[in-house]
């Protein structure tokens, strides 16, 4: 089953990320097949499926991390394969498991990825310290990353990602590790920047999370896209009267498995 | 280049802030024990060659044809040791290191990851056989009394020979990344060098060195002196270093100057086609290396009734535990070329007793049989302290992140400790006891002598096995990329020391009855009371070493464990 609910002319003008017929073989397994989607700016898109359907790869694809085997992405229009540097500029990449430098401190290590991004100094010094207040997070900014819990590094990567004011944020399961305060955070200020015009793509198991956040969601199984739309669209598309994303889903990806 | 800089710079930090983590102090106490065992070894080299390099000169005609070629096989040696190691260190940092998911999603150029990269594994290949070939030099340029255009030509020779060695090897290996996923080519590497080391050793060893010795072995002086003639082929980097440092230190700049702008050219030119292969395919390579390696074997459906009928007396979550640890250690193929090299050790240890020219002793010959039969049980159980440092003291640490599986299982840390240990003893107590046995019978040693050696070894192998898995256990390391290394950590070190005392204290205890017992019996003599009581002492003392080296280091792991937090 494919049922795409795309409404007419969504892939026009304002599309921020836009991944044509993306595939990706793991020798014989095709990981992901035949990825079309387009996102537009200013909206937080979740991308939902069942373990090993192919939302962490299409994610790194996404990210330039990884190459596809074939098909596109376009970053706010510019190819990954063909600028990979200019697109990845715009992006805020926040992985799964993110890897932070154990012995650098906090500062130390925004400080290393701000360099990277071309942040001024006085930016720097501003945005981080508003960030690292925002995130409840200015009273280990000068203690080594050894130090941090889980939810701490995941709280730093987050402000990370965020300081040179990227226009596109793909992350990827952004609510593990967070306590309920930490989930509320993220939530706000996700739902803040996509307010100012950010465009977010997000990966998640937290049906909840995407029900609350999401403007659209995209379901995956086994590789392929089988469904996309708000949480309405895709109930009516799941032919369920349940008015909850979890219900869609296991009707849907149930279906997809059989 | 801006951007290169940053990318180096968690590194920079990295190593300034280790000052101020958590085991800062026991970090600096590590730095020290390690920094005066390597001045030691530099010291040594450094009075061997100077040595070697004295006694050479007072050969009349020979002793500079000794020297040149001692240069060119250390030469050879070091570029040698660099090729291994870079080809292992640029595939870590090029595409295995634990940070290059981060690293590839900035907005950075392939290029620029790559020459950061490069840069560190240089430096990282490179270090160390840098130290350790200046007390070489060193020697060479007081022996000949060298001026300073000499240590100015050494300093300028070995930059390039790195630059060049490293470069080639990220070459080769970005290549065959394009092939292999990253994964496959570390075991594949490893593999190859480790036939390679055993081919070289089977050779030398089959060669019979020792033949050297008996002057009647010299057909042609001729042919001996041309051999140590023979030039290295002109296209090679090392030749054209060779030739740079032999003629500095004949005092011929020209000739010198010549060979080291070769030798820095082609560095150059090295290094820009490894950054234009970096361009073209690095992350080509670097993206195939994310898919897993599929298995070589697939597991037989049937094992588990088989480990069942096998491990029937033990508990269930003890079995689990041995289940896993086999399957774990097997599975992994890094292990698979160390097994093999172990294997060819244990041929060429037993291949040398069965060669050594006992026959050709002044030393009578029972007495020298016994003496060396004697020294070869603290040998035998050098070689299995080597071989547990390599495979039983990382048993604790290659658990890594999968420890609070450990902690979480209905089992005691102590049930945990002891599986451990018994897993590497029976085939470690197998290997000594073969080492031992078959020695003995190429060395026709006294049935007491037998005996002894075999008890012997008996009661040192369950001592060492535990101090690896305790000590494996005092000094865990969870968090490494590579546990397989712990054994040349600071708990590997100590492992090391308190085993070769406790060899040695056990041969000192055996030492003063056994001559005894022995000369007693080359006479017929019966051993007096005192030395009836003076043996029971020391072997009683012998075996309560042993037990001790059992359970202690059992226990103190036990308790480093259950208080980790």
């Amino acid at each position: 089953m494919k049922t795409v609910v795309e409404k007419p002319g969504a892939t026009n003008g304002g599309v921020m990320i836009e991944l044509r017929n993306l595939t990706k073989f793991y020798g014989d397994t095709k990981a992901v097949d035949g990825v079309s989607l387009a996102v537009r700016a200013g909206e937080i898109f979740g991308f939902i499926g069942p373990n090993g359907a192919g939302k962490t790869t299409t994610i790194r694809m996404m990210g330039g991390i990884l190459a596809p085997t074939s098909g596109d992405i376009l970053i706010g229009g510019i190819d990954m394969a063909g600028d990979p540097r200019t697109a990845k500029k715009i992006i805020g990449f926040i992985p799964d498991r993110p890897f932070l430098y154990e012995k650098l401190t906090g500062v130390e290590f925004l400080r290393f990825s701000a360099d990277l991004y071309g942040v001024e100094e006085e930016a720097f010094l501003d945005r981080s310290a508003r960030l690292l207040k925002q995130f409840s997070h200015d009273e280990w900014g000068n203690e080594l990353v050894e130090a941090y819990s889980h939810g701490m590094k995941q709280r730093l990567i987050i402000v990370a990602a965020l300081l040179h004011e990227p226009r596109v944020i793909i992350v990827d399961e952004p609510m593990v590790g967070l306590d309920p305060a930490g989930i509320k955070m993220v939530k706000d200020i996700l739902r803040g920047l996509a307010d100012g015009g950010t465009t977010i793509f997000m990966s998640t198991h937290t049906l909840a999370v995407a029900e609350d956040l999401c403007d659209r969601i995209g379901v995956i199984s086994r590789g392929a896209v089988i469904a996309t739309g708000t949480v309405r669209e895709l109930e009516a598309v799941a032919e369920t009267r349940e008015a909850d994303l979890e219900a869609v889903f296991l009707r849907l990806t149930r279906e997809e498995a059989r | 280049m801006k951007e290169i800089l940053t990318l180096l710079k968690p590194r920079l930090h990295s190593f300034r802030n280790s000052g101020a983590s958590a085991g800062a102090i026991g970090l600096r106490i590590r730095v020290y024990v390690f920094g005066a065992i390597g001045l030691a070894f530099w010291v040594g080299i450094f009075a061997v060659f100077f040595r070697v390099l004295t006694y050479f000169q007072g050969i009349a005609g020979l002793g500079d044809l000794l020297a040149n070629k001692l240069l060119s096989m250390v030469l050879l040696t070091f570029t040698t040791l660099l090729i291994f190691s870079s080809i292992i260190t640029v595939l870590s940092k090029l595409y295995l290191s634990r940070d290059l998911m981060l690293v590839h999603s900035l907005p950075v150029s392939p290029r620029s990851i790559f020459l950061a990269r490069w840069i560190e594994s240089t430096v990282d290949s490179s270090w160390m056989v840098v130290v350790y070939s200046l007390p070489v030099f060193l020697s060479y340029g007081i022996v000949y009394g060298a001026g300073p255009f000499f240590y100015v030509t050494i300093l300028l020779s070995f930059a390039p020979l790195c630059l060049s060695v490293s470069a080639l090897s990220a070459a080769v290996v970005m290549s065959v990344a394009v092939i292999l996923p990253a994964g496959r080519i570390r075991t594949l590497i490893v593999a190859i060098s480790v036939v390679l080391f055993v081919v070289l050793l089977l050779a030398f060893r089959l060669m019979r060195p020792e033949e050297l010795t008996n002057p009647e072995n010299f057909t042609s002086v001729v042919q001996y002196f041309q051999s140590l003639q023979t030039p290295g082929s002109p296209l090679l980097p090392t030749t054209w270093v060779y030739d740079g440092i032999r003629a500095a230190l004949s005092r011929s700049t020209a000739s010198s100057i010549f060979h080291l702008s070769l030798s820095l050219s082609f560095a150059g030119a090295a290094v820009c086609g490894a950054t234009w292969l970096s361009e073209a395919i690095y992350f080509r390579g670097y993206s195939k290396a994310q898919a897993t390696p599929g298995r070589l074997f697939a597991a037989s459906p049937r094992r588990p009734a088989n480990w069942r009928k096998v491990l029937g007396l033990l508990s269930g979550p003890a079995r689990a535990f041995v289940i896993k640890e086999v399957r774990t250690f097997f599975r992994d193929q890094t292990q698979w070329p160390q097994l093999f090299l172990i294997a060819a050790l244990v041929f060429i240890y037993l291949y040398n007793f069965s060669v050594l020219p006992l026959d050709r002793s002044p030393i009578r010959l029972v007495y020298l049989q016994n003496t060396i039969s004697f020294l070869n049980m603290g040998l035998a159980v050098f070689v299995l302290t080597a071989v547990a440092a390599r495979f039983v003291f990382p048993a604790v640490s290659m658990e890594g992140d999968a420890f609070w599986i450990v902690r979480a299982a209905p089992v005691p840390i102590r049930t945990f400790l002891w599986i451990k240990f018994f897993v590497y003893y029976l085939p470690l107590l197998a290997m000594a006891e073969i080492l031992i046995v078959v020695t003995n019978l190429f060395l026709q040693v006294t049935p007491f002598m037998m005996v002894l050696s075999t008890i012997t070894v008996f009661c040192m192998v369950p001592g060492v096995v535990s101090m690896a898995v305790g000590l494996g256990a005092i000094y865990p390391d969870f968090k490494s990329e590579n546990p397989a290394q712990a054994a040349t950590s600071f708990g590997g070190l100590v492992f090391m020391i308190l085993c070769t005392g406790f060899i040695g204290v056990v041969a000192l205890l055996e030492a003063g009855p056994t001559h005894a017992i022995f000369m007693a019996g080359m006479r017929n003599a019966n051993l007096t009371l005192l030395q009836w009581a003076w043996t029971a002492a020391s072997f009683a003392a012998a075996v309560g070493l042993c037990a001790a080296a059992v359970f202690m280091p059992m226990h103190l792991g036990e308790k480093r464990l259950s208080d980790l937090q």
